[in-house]
């Protein structure tokens, strides 16, 4: 009985782990169709100052995102989703390409992954 | 949640600090509590209207990280006893202070569009106040656009004058409508005699409806007794029976349903 449990407790921390893993390769494919869709991203001619003039002259699509991560500082592509009920997938795809345009940051803790304009002990 | 209220506008001089000072004074007296911040840094004017020399304290200093905002707000008018309390947030009149602000950098502007969006929390949340009115400056300024990003209403006061109703229009189309804000026009100095009767109302109404795509909340008529009091006192407070003070109860009566 013992031994049982034991190996169900292994197999759920497998398949936790396989989650994660996944969960970590779907950011990372969405980065790699944002990079495809718009190219890599040229640091040297983009500015990287997420402020009212660069949100002006975004596409729509993407200032809802941008306004909308400035006012909860820093969110999961989820929390955006939430507020701009849009579905989490598309988001994320936006939130990584402001990432890719250098207006955005991101870190990764545990298997949520954060999104933010600033820190602010950056500030 | 309350709201915040910015009023803008394209050109200056159309009468934003007035109706501002007079349209928070108005929630006050519905037992509302209030924050009034000048967001004008370019041409303070809030300290002027409650003839204060302020605590030391400026918006200035909230903007750029050196103090908390509930050490900038002072209460200065003392209201009457049935009223809600007003707060107000002074800009740095000083020519150093403006000359300082006129040269921030992208970087700070969009530290200064954070802080301004965390008012929410410390204001509503904290101070659990009513509404939040943004007296702000004319035209396409950082601090303007970083207002009405911030805000949940903007109130656009324009005049009849031909150019400022162009600016405007294109205000609507390359600012307002990108930002999805609940947005109004107010129409101000009204020569009189185009509001005469109720029918000349009536057409002008529909012109300006015809010229602009965003609601048209009141038009107020050019008073000579607002002018002459010229700012020394707060006028909705003064003169609660005189028209100027019934057309702004029923403007903050439409924000509020807005």
């Amino acid at each position: 009985m013992t031994a049982f449990k034991r190996s169900e407790k292994s197999a759920t921390q497998i398949l936790e782990r396989i989650r994660q893993g996944l969960d970590r390769l779907n950011e990372k494919m969405d980065v790699v169709i944002e990079i495809q869709k718009h190219g890599q991203r040229n640091s040297e001619s983009i500015p990287d100052v997420l402020d009212v003039m660069t949100l002006l002259s975004l596409p729509d699509h993407l200032r809802k995102t941008a306004v909308t991560l400035c006012k909860l500082g820093q969110a999961t592509a989820d929390a955006v989703a939430e507020q701009t009920k849009r579905a989490r997938a598309v988001e994320s795809g936006y939130l990584n390409q402001l990432m890719l345009m250098g207006y955005v940051k991101k870190e990764r803790r545990g298997r949520k992954a954060y999104f933010y304009v600033e820190k602010e002990a950056e500030g | 949640m309350g709201n915040i209220i910015a009023l803008h506008s394209y050109k200056g001089g159309t009468g934003k600090t007035l109706l501002s000072v007079n349209l928070a004074a108005t929630y006050t007296k519905r037992d509302k509590d209030i924050c009034l911040l000048d967001l004008d840094f370019r041409a303070p004017s809030l300290h002027a209207a409650f003839k204060t020399e302020g605590n030391g304290y400026w918006l200035n200093d909230y903007l750029n990280g050196t103090c908390d905002i509930k050490k900038v707000l002072i209460e200065p008018n003392p209201l009457h006893n049935e009223s809600g309390r007003l707060f107000v947030g002074l800009a740095n009149p000083t020519t150093e202070a403006i000359r300082e602000m006129s040269a921030k950098d992208r970087k700070w502007e969009m530290r200064a569009l954070g802080r301004l969006l965390s008012l929410k929390t410390s204001l509503f949340n904290e101070m659990h106040l009513d509404h939040i009115v943004l007296d702000t400056s004319p035209g396409l300024q950082y601090s303007s656009i970083n207002a009405i990003v911030s805000a949940d209403v903007v109130l656009v006061v324009s005049s009849l004058d031909a150019s400022d109703i162009n600016g405007t229009q294109r205000m609507t189309r390359e600012l307002y409508d990108l930002f999805e804000k609940k947005t109004g026009i107010i129409v101000n100095k009204v020569p009189a005699g185009i509001l005469s009767t109720p029918s000349k109302k009536e057409k002008l109404l529909e012109q300006l409806n015809a010229l602009h795509s965003l609601p048209i909340l009141d038009v107020i008529p050019c008073f000579c007794e607002v002018l002459e009091a010229g700012g020394t006192y707060i006028f909705a407070e003064e003169k609660p029976e005189h028209p100027f003070t019934v057309i702004l109860n029923e403007v903050a009566t439409k924000i509020e349903k807005f």
